[in-house]
């Protein structure tokens, strides 16, 4: 089975029928899906300021990261099964677009450098060096090319 | 007079360009932007409430976040423009489009009492459990920004 057969075949199962023929699914799951991408976007930028010496001094690293990325992981998991119940609703614009794929890559990256950035920021008195501090700015730029990829997988003809 | 306008509007040459070829960029940009709006405002929102980071002080959260929210909307602002003007006159009846700006002008309103009013006294409940004013507003807040990002996604569907 290739991938279209797969498309063809996830599209026509009832669940993904049933998510296609409710009027407000489809929009109601992608506002589900940007309002949980603003929470994760808004904690990764605080966390990966915090890294660059800006934004919330007040508090210690190690004390913001670990609420950062409790934020971060709790909305990624929103994000997953949202983003899921969009590709079973219209396999036909995900499974076989290679936006999508970039979009994956992308994931993927960002979630190995996050949880580098977290865990190193779980030692006390931690003072990030210069190649953390990279690491942070990457994850913003990767969340931003994220996004962008998201929303243009709708512009981009599948394969 | 207002349609004679908004059919100008759509052949200004900004228009023409985002309207065929710089779409789908701004919008994505427009995504980004809004993500770092409603964010940081959520973000302050839980704080109102009292159900995070009540171990910091509330104006120090709102010092330190409203600066991003600010620069943030900006650029929303603007991206969201260029995509009216690419398409003035069916945004113009589109209803989702309507309930979006009638809400978010409902979040200016609120912002502004909440800043007039409410957050002079804010030495008195800045750190702990804010006053039940406070609460509200930021309750109102999120549900604003809530109906904001729903209608806003709904634009595109009729």
């Amino acid at each position: 089975m290739d991938l279209h057969q797969f498309s063809d075949w996830l599209s026509s199962t009832a669940f993904s029928q049933t998510i296609q023929t409710t009027t407000w699914a489809i929009p109601g799951i992608q506002t589900v899906h940007i309002l949980s991408l603003s929470l994760l976007f808004a904690s990764a930028v605080l966390l990966a300021l915090r890294f660059a010496g800006l934004g919330l001094l007040a508090e210690p690293l190690a004390s913001l990261a670990a609420r950062k990325s409790r934020v971060i992981w709790l909305t990624l998991v929103v994000l997953v099964i949202s983003g899921s119940l969009l590709i079973v609703a219209e396999p036909g614009r995900t499974v076989t677009n290679p936006v999508f794929y970039a979009k994956m890559v992308m994931l993927l990256m960002v979630v190995a450098l996050t949880a580098w950035l977290t865990l190193a920021a779980r030692r006390t008195e931690f003072r990030p060096g210069p190649l953390l501090v990279m690491g942070a700015v990457l994850t913003i730029a990767l969340w931003i090319g994220i996004i962008f990829a998201g929303r243009l997988i709708a512009y981009y003809e599948s394969y | 007079m207002i349609t004679s306008f908004l059919e100008w509007l759509q052949t200004t040459g900004l228009a023409v360009l985002v309207g065929e070829s710089w779409f789908p960029y701004v919008e994505s940009a427009h995504v980004v932007f809004l993500a770092a709006v409603a964010g940081t405002i959520f973000t302050v929102d839980a704080r109102l409430m009292g159900l995070a980071a009540r171990h910091l002080r509330l104006s120090y959260l709102s010092e330190r976040l409203l600066p991003i929210t600010w620069i943030a909307f900006a650029g929303a602002a603007v991206t969201g423009t260029m995509m009216f003007v690419a398409n003035a006159t069916t945004y113009a009846s589109n209803t989702p489009f309507l309930i979006k700006m009638a809400l978010l002008a409902g979040a200016g309103l609120n912002m502004l009492w909440f800043q007039l009013v409410t957050y002079r006294r804010v030495t008195e409940w800045d750190t702990g459990t804010p006053v039940a004013a406070a609460r509200l507003a930021g309750f109102a807040s999120m549900l604003l920004w809530t109906g904001v990002i729903g209608f806003g996604r709904w634009i595109g569907f009729v």
